[in-house]
C-alpha cells in the first residue's frame, strides 16, 4: 500500500463560487425585490413578474436574460439569495469546535431563517415548484442548497461520499422546510426539534451502512489510498 | 475545433463548464492512475522495476492531492464514476503486473501516452482563461511523459502483446476520459 501525504498539509483555502455577470445579477436583485412585495398576496404568477420588471425600470430583453425560464428562474433567484445569506452567516461563524451534526443543524436553521421575512412567499414557491414542469429545476435547486451547506461547513470530500452527503442533507433540508412553512410554535422550536431528529436519522443511516457487509466492505479490502467513502461522522475531513 | 471565449457560439461550453470538466476529469485521471499503480504494487515482486513504479506512484499521489484541493476550492463536483475507476484501475494494474514487469510497464506507456495527449489538448483549451491551472497541468504533463520514458527504458516494448495492450488500454483510457468529463 502506498502512502499519501497527510491531509493536514493540504492547503485550506476559502472556496470560490463561480462568478456571475454583474449586470444580470443587479437586474435579478431589483426585479426579485419588486416581486417580493406582491408575492405573499398574489402568489408567484407571471403577472407579478411582468409588473416587477416594469416597476424596476429594466428593459424587457435584459429581464428575459436575467430570468430565462420566467417564473422558475425568479423562484430560483429567491432561493439563491437565501443560500447566499446562509453562506455569509456561516462564513462569519467559528465552526471549528462544532460537531458535524451541529454544523448541519446550524446551516439548515440559517437557511430557513434567511427566508423568514418572506415565509409566505417561500410557502407559495413550494406550490409552484411542485408543478410537473418545474420538478427538474426544483430538484436542481435543492441540490444546490445541500451543496452550499456542505461547502459552507467545510466539507472537502472528493470521493463518492460527496454525493451520499448531499443526498442525506437534501432529505433533511427538504423535510424540515416543509415543517417550518406551517410551524406556529414560539421561535420555531417545533421545527428545530424536528430538524435534530432528522439529522440523527441521517447519521444513523450513515452508521448503518458501515455495519452492513456491503459492496463497500468488499471494496474496502482492496488496497488503496482511500476507502470508497469516508464515514460521515468523520467529515468534514481534513 | 476549439474556439476561444471571444468567439464562442451558442452551444459551446462556457468557461466555467470547461473548468469544471477539466478539474473533474483530471481528478478522475489521477485517481485512476493512483489505483493502477496501487494494483501493480500489490502484485509486483521487489526489484528495480517495483522501485520505479513506487516512485511514479508517489508523484501520482501528489497530482491527486493537488486536484482534490482544486476541486474543493473551485467547487467542482467529482465524477460519479469514482467507484468504477477505483475497482477498474486497481484491476488493470494488478492484471498487467501479473503478466510480468514488462507488461506492467507497457500499461504505463499506454496510459501515460493518452494522458500526455489529453493534458496537451486541455492546456490549449484553457489557455488564456486559467493561467494557474494551465501551469499545473503543464508541470504534471512533464512528469507523466517522464513516467512514459521510464517505462520505455524498462523494456515496455518487449512485453508480450505490446501493441495490442497499448491499443486496448489506450482506447479504454480515452473512454474513461470522455465519461469522467461528463458524468
Amino acid at each position: 500500500m502506498m502512502s499519501l501525504p497527510s491531509k493536514t498539509t493540504m492547503m485550506k483555502a476559502k472556496t470560490m463560487k463561480p462568478t456571475t455577470d454583474p449586470t444580470l445579477e443587479a437586474a435579478r436583485t431589483k426585479i426579485l425585490d419588486a416581486a417580493l412585495t406582491r408575492v405573499a398576496d398574489e402568489g408567484w404568477t407571471s403577472d407579478v413578474l411582468d409588473q416587477a420588471v416594469v416597476e424596476s425600470n429594466i428593459d424587457a430583453p435584459l429581464a428575459a436574460r436575467a430570468f430565462p425560464n420566467g417564473l422558475a428562474s425568479l423562484i430560483d433567484a429567491f432561493h439563491r439569495r437565501a443560500d447566499a445569506s446562509m453562506e455569509k452567516r456561516l462564513a462569519q461563524t467559528d465552526l471549528s469546535a462544532m460537531k458535524i451534526r451541529d454544523r448541519i443543524s446550524l446551516a439548515v436553521r440559517l437557511r430557513l431563517l434567511a427566508m423568514e421575512p418572506h415565509r409566505e412567499a417561500a410557502r407559495r414557491a413550494m406550490v409552484v415548484q411542485g408543478l410537473p414542469a418545474n420538478v427538474g429545476p426544483s430538484l436542481a435547486g435543492l441540490y444546490r442548497t445541500a451543496d452550499a451547506i456542505w461547502y459552507a461547513i467545510g466539507d472537502t470530500s472528493t470521493d463518492f461520499s460527496f454525493y451520499t452527503k448531499r443526498a442525506l442533507v437534501s432529505g433533511v433540508y427538504a423535510s424540515t422546510s416543509v415543517v417550518w412553512m406551517s410551524d406556529q410554535s414560539d421561535e420555531f422550536e417545533d421545527t428545530w426539534a424536528f430538524l435534530d431528529r432528522r439529522i440523527t436519522d441521517a447519521l444513523k443511516l450513515g452508521g448503518l451502512r458501515r455495519k452492513l457487509p456491503s459492496l463497500e466492505g468488499l471494496l474496502g479490502r482492496w488496497p488503496g489510498p482511500r476507502g470508497i467513502r469516508r464515514p460521515l461522522s468523520r467529515s468534514p475531513g481534513r | 475545433m476549439t474556439r476561444t471565449a471571444t468567439h464562442a457560439l451558442p452551444g459551446d461550453l462556457s468557461p466555467r463548464q470547461k473548468l469544471e470538466r477539466a478539474i473533474r476529469v483530471d481528478h478522475a485521471g489521477e485517481f485512476g492512475a493512483v489505483r493502477i499503480y496501487a494494483g501493480q504494487l500489490a502484485v509486483m515482486k521487489n526489484g528495480p522495476a517495483k522501485d520505479k513504479v513506487r516512485k511514479m506512484a508517489e508523484q501520482e499521489a501528489h497530482h491527486l492531492e493537488t486536484f482534490e484541493a482544486l476541486m474543493t476550492t473551485r467547487r467542482v463536483r467529482p465524477t460519479v464514476l469514482a467507484p468504477v475507476w477505483h475497482v477498474a484501475g486497481w484491476a488493470l494494474g494488478a492484471a498487467t503486473a501479473a503478466m510480468g514487469d514488462k507488461a506492467a510497464m507497457a500499461c504505463t506507456v499506454a496510459v501515460e501516452d493518452v494522458i500526455d495527449e489529453h493534458y496537451r489538448a486541455q492546456g490549449k483549451q484553457l489557455d488564456g482563461t486559467e493561467p494557474e491551472l494551465c501551469a499545473t497541468i503543464e508541470e504534471f504533463r512533464a512528469e507523466e511523459v517522464e513516467h512514459k520514458q521510464m517505462a520505455l527504458d524498462e523494456g515496455a516494448e518487449d512485453a508480450p502483446g505490446y501493441l495490442l495492450m497499448r491499443l486496448g488500454i489506450g482506447a479504454g483510457s480515452r473512454m474513461a476520459i470522455w465519461l469522467s468529463e461528463r458524468l
